[in-house]
């Protein structure tokens, strides 16, 4: 089976200024791909590339199979966009929206788009130039849905969104993934809320895709360490004993040395502890969010 | 699900948090043989986590004979579902005990300290 997604060797400038570089990923079926990456890192281009929106510098990204540049029509198909602003024309309503997809996607089904609404509390005859924010991120999802997509590209879906509106998003991607399978690809700052739903992580950095890892082994890898130390003459000074871990991001307090780590090992763990100096060391998992500060943050440890 | 805690970013994969938490739940009586047990759209929904993990703790869970399938009908807890064997168990209490005793040397309690918050929650455990 083609992967719904594939990014090859994607390179993109602005003049002299480089957006993206060489950036190569792929999105398995029936997997949910995370793209993270600070502002500014090039999500943005990155994405505009994936909905053949705009040309890249270099190389190409593939939607099934087909170029998305070259050719964007047969692909939309078969995928469902929730664009980062959401943008419809101000005066139709949701049910005038769901009506107009009808005619451009033979596929199209227009009562479960209703449902959907119902679900989310979205006024059918409103306007949706008077919607709220959330509300207006609501009908994208439940257009983005309405012919049935094998993948769905959710740019910062939850950007605005209150906490009940993010909880019924959620419900609606998890619903979509049990039902239909869906593959998913998305960008976004809310680590915590998709934690649980993401399959594989990627993250960008100045352009670059420096991490690109199933969720699973990411975790196993990653812990932060806590000890205190009798290594050297100052408590809160530390050495060589993390290289083992390696240590992306070492912080010192007042009781010793905090690290988060991305190297981890139940049996060096083990041999950590025992050595004379290092007391009441504890490793404990770190939550996604912390991993990507660690990964793509600024700061590379203290005392460097 | 009343009892069934999952948390995402422990470093316990979720399927197996899934598992462990239903095992500890029939093992417990709290899900008595034969009891439905959510479906996995619903529990996925529930705990915010991806079907297909969910998915994978159930098909581990019936492949154990811990649950069965009856088709186009659900998902129920086995009339007899097996002990969990002693290894497990054992595992399971280490791993636990562990987690338990690394979190107390984190907040600095004494190793006395420790093992009387585990006894009095114990007791807890048994009046309810």
């Amino acid at each position: 089976m083609t992967e719904p997604i594939r990014i090859e060797g994607l390179t993109v400038r602005y003049g002299r200024s480089t957006a993206c570089r060489d950036v190569s990923l792929c999105v398995a079926p029936g997997s949910v791909y995370a793209l993270l990456g600070r502002n500014g890192a090039g999500k943005s281009s990155l994405v505009r590339c994936l909905l053949g929106e705009q040309k890249p510098s270099a190389g190409r990204t593939l939607l099934f199979g087909a170029d998305a540049w070259a050719t964007r029509k047969a692909a939309m198909a078969r995928i469902g966009i929730v664009p980062e602003e959401p943008d419809a024309p101000p005066g139709m309503t949701a049910r005038e929206l769901s009506d107009f997809c009808r005619r451009i996607y033979p596929r199209w089904d227009a009562a479960a788009v209703m449902a959907r609404l119902q679900r989310f509390g979205v006024p059918p005859k409103t306007p949706f130039g008077r919607l709220s924010k959330g509300q207006k991120g609501e009908v994208m999802l439940a257009l983005a849905l309405g012919h049935a997509p094998e993948a769905l590209i959710l740019d910062d879906p939850t950007l605005g969104l209150d906490v009940v509106a993010r909880s019924a998003l959620y419900e609606e991607i998890v619903g979509e993934l049990a039902d239909r399978g869906t593959t998913v690809f998305v960008t976004t700052h809310d680590l915590a809320g998709f934690e649980g739903i993401v399959t594989r992580v990627g993250i960008l950095k100045e352009g670059k895709l420096i991490l690109d890892e199933e969720m699973e082994a990411l975790k196993a890898r990653f812990r932060r360490i806590r000890y205190a130390n009798r290594l050297t003459d100052t408590r809160t000074a530390f050495g060589t004993e993390l290289d083992a871990f390696h240590a992306e991001r070492v912080r010192v307090r007042g009781w010793g040395i905090e690290a988060i780590v991305s190297n981890f090992d139940d049996a060096v763990f083990e041999r950590f502890r025992a050595i004379d100096g290092v007391d009441d060391a504890s490793a404990e998992a770190v939550p996604l969010e912390e991993i990507f500060l660690a990964v793509a943050g600024e700061e590379k440890g203290a005392g460097q | 699900m009343a009892g069934l805690r999952i948390d995402p970013s422990d470093a316990t994969p979720i399927w197996s948090q899934i598992e462990e938490g239903l095992r500890r739940l029939v093992a417990s009586g709290a899900l008595a043989p034969g009891a439905v047990v959510p479906s996995v759209r619903d529990l996925a929904k529930e705990l915010r986590v991806n079907p297909a993990t969910v998915a994978k703790a159930f098909q581990r869970l019936t492949d154990a004979g811990v649950l069965t399938v009856r088709r186009g009908d659900g998902t129920y807890v086995a009339d007899a579902p097996p002990a969990m064997s002693r290894t497990d168990r054992a595992r399971i209490l280490r791993e636990a005990a562990t987690r338990y005793a690394s979190l107390a040397a984190t907040l600095g309690v004494t190793k006395e300290e420790a093992a009387e918050a585990l006894r009095a929650a114990w007791k807890k455990g048994d009046k309810s």
